[in-house]
């Protein structure tokens, strides 16, 4: 092998990474609360909805879990300029992955909900809870203890799936790699360097939540899977 | 006087008529026993008088006082006065063993925090657990989350305590701790429903025994006359099967 490698032409650009590694994790917050937030509402109607509301709801989740993401944020990039809307490839990407994390996090979110023990409830209505009080001292801390850890790994799934915006030219971490990619053609040290940042974003966050997870919520995670 | 009054109270899960024309007084300070085979209802009349099950007809006076079981802060009065123990214990899962206790003492009742946790200790030792005090539902064994329930119920201070089961997960030694508890609680005043599987356990205290099957009270007799000469053949059937397992 004739390829020596050469850190420090591609080092002088650790900054610019790390600017776009911030891009990335903005996505990623952001399409993880969207999908929550919508994800939430989609799992209640599919809890206490009737029977067409859970249909539409299941057709939306299993398009969405069915068809890969890039395809979806594809067709909200390409196919809807053709009915007049016009999306920057940021917004396609946080709104594509908006509504994908909407899908699995309906799911998770519904699991929650359904592992709550009518048990306790009881014992908290014999006890005299208001409902609020039901939700705040039993419901909530257990539905958090339970829907901790697989939030936390589909952010940190979804943390990894912001390279997918670098395809729609979006200048986040992948994105900022080609680019000194096609400047320095030093792939090697480039497209390492980048993996060890996603893996140190990665790391970081797994901790902080495997800490918050124990601490508040008493919820089991390792921090190496 | 009569601190419970049910009268031909009917109550239903869906379609199955699960309690039929139940009839039954209990006066302050007694300790009424429910037998029965299983699916005989029992729990479901100890749910019912707590409000969990709504009856769908007759009456049930508490103090005096009928209930209308639709009206809020008449549940709310209800679940004042009288504690459950579950037959499924029904701990919080998410709470410690001392909280699980102290929770609806100083949050709902809002009592001073210092005097309930005292209270707290006082009756975890009572049953045995002061080494838990910091353990988890899920690290307990049955009978060790039996006896949290049993304190969580006693904290509340309850004028009427409605016991399900309580003696099926205790060793023998601490079915003799429980019942002493029981009969002091008693002679305090407490009035007590208890259902029971352990029959010399309903025979040492109780006041009177109730014999419930498929919904209805068969039979409503001195414990000394259920178990030696009971007036229904049901109940006879009944405790001769009881007796000859033991
Ligand atoms: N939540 C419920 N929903 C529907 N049916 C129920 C429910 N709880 C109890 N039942 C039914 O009601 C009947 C009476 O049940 P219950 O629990 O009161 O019996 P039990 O006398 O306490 O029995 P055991 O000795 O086994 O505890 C049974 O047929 C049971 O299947
Ligand atoms: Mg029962």
């Amino acid at each position: 092998m004739g390829y020596t490698l050469v850190y420090t032409q591609v080092l002088e650009f650790l900054p610019y990474l790390i600017k776009g590694a911030w891009i990335s994790l903005q996505i990623a917050i952001l399409a993880f609360f969207g999908g929550m937030f919508f994800g939430l509402i989609l799992a209640t109607i599919r809890t206490f909805g009737n029977k067409v509301s859970n249909k539409i709801v299941i057709c939306y989740v299993t398009f969405f879990t069915n068809t890969p993401q890039l395809v979806q944020i594809y067709f909200l990039f390409f196919a809807l300029p053709e009915f007049g809307i016009l999306l920057s490839p940021y917004i396609a990407v946080l709104l594509g992955m908006t509504l994908n994390a909407a899908a699995y996090l309906c799911e998770i979110q519904r699991a929650g909900f359904l592992s709550i023990r009518q048990n306790e409830l009881d014992a908290a209505k014999t006890l005299n809870f208001s409902l609020v009080q039901q939700v705040k001292y039993v419901i909530l801390p257990h539905i958090m203890r339970v829907l901790f850890p697989p939030l936390s790994n589909h952010y940190i799934i979804m943390t990894l799936g912001t390279s997918m915006a670098a395809i729609f030219g979006v200048e986040e971490l992948t994105g900022r790699a080609f680019n000194i990619n096609s400047e320095t053609f030093r792939s090697v040290e480039i497209f390492s360097l980048t993996a060890l940042i996603y893996i140190v974003i990665t790391f970081i966050a797994t901790f902080l939540l495997a800490v918050i997870g124990r601490y508040f919520f008493k919820a089991k995670i390792r921090i190496i899977q | 006087m009569h601190q419970i009054e049910i009268k031909s109270a009917n109550a239903f899960y869906e379609k199955l008529h699960v309690l039929k024309n139940i009839d039954l007084n209990v006066d302050k300070g007694e300790i009424v026993s429910l037998i029965g085979p299983s699916g005989s209802g029992k729990s479901s009349l100890l749910k019912m008088l707590v409000g969990l099950l709504i009856p769908k007809s007759g009456k049930i006076f508490l103090n005096k006082t009928l209930i209308n079981f639709h009206n809020q802060s008449d549940l709310r009065n209800i679940r004042e006065q009288i504690a459950i123990v579950f037959q499924q214990y029904n701990l919080f899962q998410n709470m410690n063993v001392l909280k699980n206790v102290c929770i609806a003492p100083t949050k709902i009742q809002k009592r001073n925090p210092k005097e309930v946790n005292e209270q707290a200790l006082y009756l975890l030792e009572k049953v045995g657990l002061q080494d838990k005090l910091k353990s988890y539902p899920d690290e307990l064994s049955g009978g060790q989350q039996q006896r949290v329930a049993i304190a969580r119920a006693l904290c509340l201070n309850p004028q009427i305590l409605l016991l399900d089961e309580i003696t099926s997960a205790l060793d023998p030694e601490l079915v003799k701790e429980v019942l002493d508890t029981i009969r002091l609680l008693a002679s305090e005043g407490m009035t007590m429903l208890i259902v029971s599987h352990e029959m010399n356990f309903v025979k040492e205290v109780s006041s009177r025994v109730v014999f419930m099957d498929d919904g209805s009270i068969i039979e409503i007799n001195s414990p000394k006359n259920i178990f030696e000469k009971p007036s229904e053949k049901r109940t006879l059937d009944f405790v001769g099967k009881i007796l000859k397992e033991k």
